[in-house]
């Protein structure tokens, strides 16, 4: 009998909510539409100011020297004259400023050292990777110079260079494109698991609440759980559905956006069975609690409105720990976090994407969410069912 | 039948129902009448089970309020007047099959239902058009339908009427001729004596909570020797006040 009432009302919410675009909206804006759109614009702009970082290194030279001529040889440099050299830096017209004492090719041939200052703008990208390029041509050209000096002195190179470092990436495949999708893909999934139930969660208490149909339903011979039960499940459903719009759309939008191109070779291969199994458990939980305090601030709520209002404390509440979290590889998460409501379902799904879950944060972290939902979907209970809670104010 | 036995309800400093009593006879149309913020409406949900009595007891065909109400809830059925409460999003056909299935009907009693009920309430141009573009006078209907769906032995009317054109009002009043035919205990609620005195022969008059009268109209018609069914409202208001 219960099975059938939830199923009754669960398949009446959905059918009520399909039909509904503004739910829709709330449940796919974030994923299909929002998602990309950050995507391409990050992608785009990164590229671009690589690629004019790259392409087009104009700067001003005071003073002159032979190391000009090697800095040269890249093509994309080019020696601008303009009447205030300053002035262009700091309009990023120029990328930096050489200044070359006078008799500095002869300080050298001296055998000592000599003195070149370069100004630039720390704040200009495209000034960083131009610094970048005069330190590199420097460091070649003192090179040069110590291999002469010490061919003079009857010494070879390795007097002054007892090592020489390589350095190999040692991460996977599955690890680069994880530990970049690490960052980003948890904040977009953990958002839009909480955005896309709430327009669902505020319409299925307070909506129905003030349009009066709560009531209706209330003076069945019906039981309250089993119809906070379906709205609990609807509410999770749109949650879900969102959560996975997100990580499909996150997914397109880096194999085909501009980001994709730079041959990173995004690709999903870094599941295994388990983090996969993680994954979806920290997904349904999450969605569990996210749905279960949307449905206790949608039956508190006196009216739709404040119950939008409250809603608003929900997105917070999921994009805190997604923001702290956001920049931390998952080996420098300190382990309070697997504990802590919300950072634990963060903290986990980074590790899945990271491509390795550790056993013990796993079970830290889904423990303690399964107790944060059952908490919650117990108050929303106790809440829903408190005398009055669905009468229309 | 609907026994109310000194029954009071209170909200934290609100005495909104204060020791009132009376009883509906099986098959009887009867009237609870009062103005806005006598707690007609708060009786009728302690009925209806949605809230629960702070003092005293109802019964509804033998069942406790307090003790049964699973059976009360399957025996009544309640319309609240002014703006209904239905999806808007969903048919007519679908809110009434929404609530039937609730109450546990079978797939073939539950289009059976519908069906009599959409010709009763002469709906069958609009059953399964979304409700969110109908008039109020059709989501009136649609809301009655629901209400009677399971075929509720008592039938619990909170000022149905309100909101309601004369045509509308005016047909809505035979339906509930047509229930009590049909052998329905009905309560039926109002702010206006009038429109009482259209329906029933017997009435309960509250005032601030409290029952100030329970018994024939024509006792009362008779008691303060007038035919001016506001009048007699006044006085029995002013009469117990003093
Ligand atoms: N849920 C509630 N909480 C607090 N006070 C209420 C509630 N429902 C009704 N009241 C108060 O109880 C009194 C009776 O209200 P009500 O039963 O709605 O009267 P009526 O239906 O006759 O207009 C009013 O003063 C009203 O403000
Ligand atoms: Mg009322």
């Amino acid at each position: 009998m219960g099975s059938h009432v939830v199923w009754t009302v669960l398949k009446k919410e959905l059918m009520d909510l399909f039909r509904d675009r503004k739910a829709w909206m709330g449940t796919l804006l974030v994923p299909l539409l929002v998602i990309p759109f950050v995507f391409f614009l990050l992608g785009t702009s990164y590229s671009n100011v690589e690629k004019e970082a790259r392409e087009y290194i104009p700067l001003a030279v005071q003073g002159s020297s032979s190391l000009i001529t090697s800095l040269q040889k890249n093509p994309a440099v080019q020696i601008l004259e303009p009447a205030n050299p300053e002035q262009a830096l700091q309009a990023g017209h120029l990328r930096a400023i050489l200044t070359i004492p006078a008799g500095f090719d002869e300080e050298i041939a001296a055998g000592k050292t000599a003195k070149l200052s370069v100004a630039y703008d720390s704040t200009n990208q495209k000034s960083v990777y131009a610094r970048t390029l005069i330190e590199q041509t420097v460091e070649a050209y003192s090179k040069d110079v110590v291999a002469k000096r010490l061919n003079q002195a009857g010494l070879s190179e390795q007097t002054i260079q007892p090592i020489v470092s390589t350095f190999q990436n040692a991460a996977s495949e599955e690890r680069k494109s994880g530990g970049m999708l690490a960052g980003i893909i948890p904040l977009m999934l953990v958002v839009s698991l909480a955005s896309a139930g709430m327009a669902a969660a505020n319409d299925l208490v307070a909506g129905e609440k003030e349009r009066g149909t709560l009531e209706s339903l209330l003076t069945a011979p019906i039981a309250a759980q089993h119809i906070l039960t379906a709205k609990l499940l609807a509410v999770m459903t749109m949650s879900s559905m969102g959560a996975v719009a997100s990580l499909i759309s996150v997914t397109l939008a880096m194999r085909l956006g501009p980001m994709g191109t730079e041959g990173d070779h995004f690709t999903l291969a870094f599941f295994s069975p388990v983090t996969l199994l993680v994954l979806i458990v920290t997904i349904l939980l999450l969605a569990a609690l996210f749905a279960g305090l949307e449905l206790v601030l949608s039956t508190v709520a006196k009216s739709f409105k404040e119950g939008q209002t409250y809603m608003s404390a929900v997105l917070f509440l999921a994009m805190v720990p997604s923001y702290m979290l956001m920049p931390v590889s998952p080996v420098d998460i300190p382990t309070h976090y697997y504990v802590m409501p919300v950072f634990n379902g963060v903290a986990l799904s980074k590790e899945v994407f990271y491509g390795k879950v550790d056993p013990m944060h796993a079970l830290l972290g889904i423990g303690s969410l399964l107790i944060y939902v059952v908490f919650t979907i117990f108050l929303a209970s106790r809440i829903f069912r408190r005398e009055g809670a669905g009468l229309k104010h | 039948m609907i026994e109310v036995k000194d029954v009071s309800k209170r909200f934290k400093e609100i005495a909104a129902v204060q020791h009132v009593s009376f009883r509906v006879e099986a098959g009887e149309v009867y009237g609870l009448l009062g103005e806005n913020g006598a707690g007609k409406t708060t009786t009728m949900r302690m009925m209806a089970t949605v809230l629960t009595p702070t003092e005293g007891d109802i019964e509804i065909s033998g069942f406790s309020v307090r003790q049964q109400p699973l059976e009360v809830r399957r025996r009544i059925g309640i319309l609240f007047g002014g703006d209904v409460g239905l999806y808007s999003r969903l048919t007519a056909r679908e809110n009434i099959a929404y609530f039937g299935r609730l109450y546990g009907l079978e797939q073939a009693r539950l289009e059976e239902r519908i069906h009599s009920l959409s010709r009763m309430l002469e709906m069958d141009d609009f059953i399964d058009r979304r409700v969110g573009a109908f008039s109020r006078g059709m989501k009136q209907k649609v809301a009655i339908a629901r209400t009677l769906v399971h075929d509720p032995d008592v039938i619990l009317l909170d000022e149905p009427t309100t909101g309601l054109d004369v045509t509308a009002a005016t047909i809505f009043r035979r339906m509930v001729r047509k229930l009590q035919e049909e052998g329905k205990t009905i309560l039926f609620s109002s702010h206006n004596m009038g429109e009482i005195n259209k329906l029933c022969k017997r009435v309960a008059l509250m005032h601030k909570g409290k029952l100030r009268f329970a018994g024939g109209l024509d006792t009362l018609r008779e008691q303060f020797g007038t035919e001016d069914l506001d009048d007699i409202f006044m006085a029995v208001v002013e009469g117990s006040e003093g």
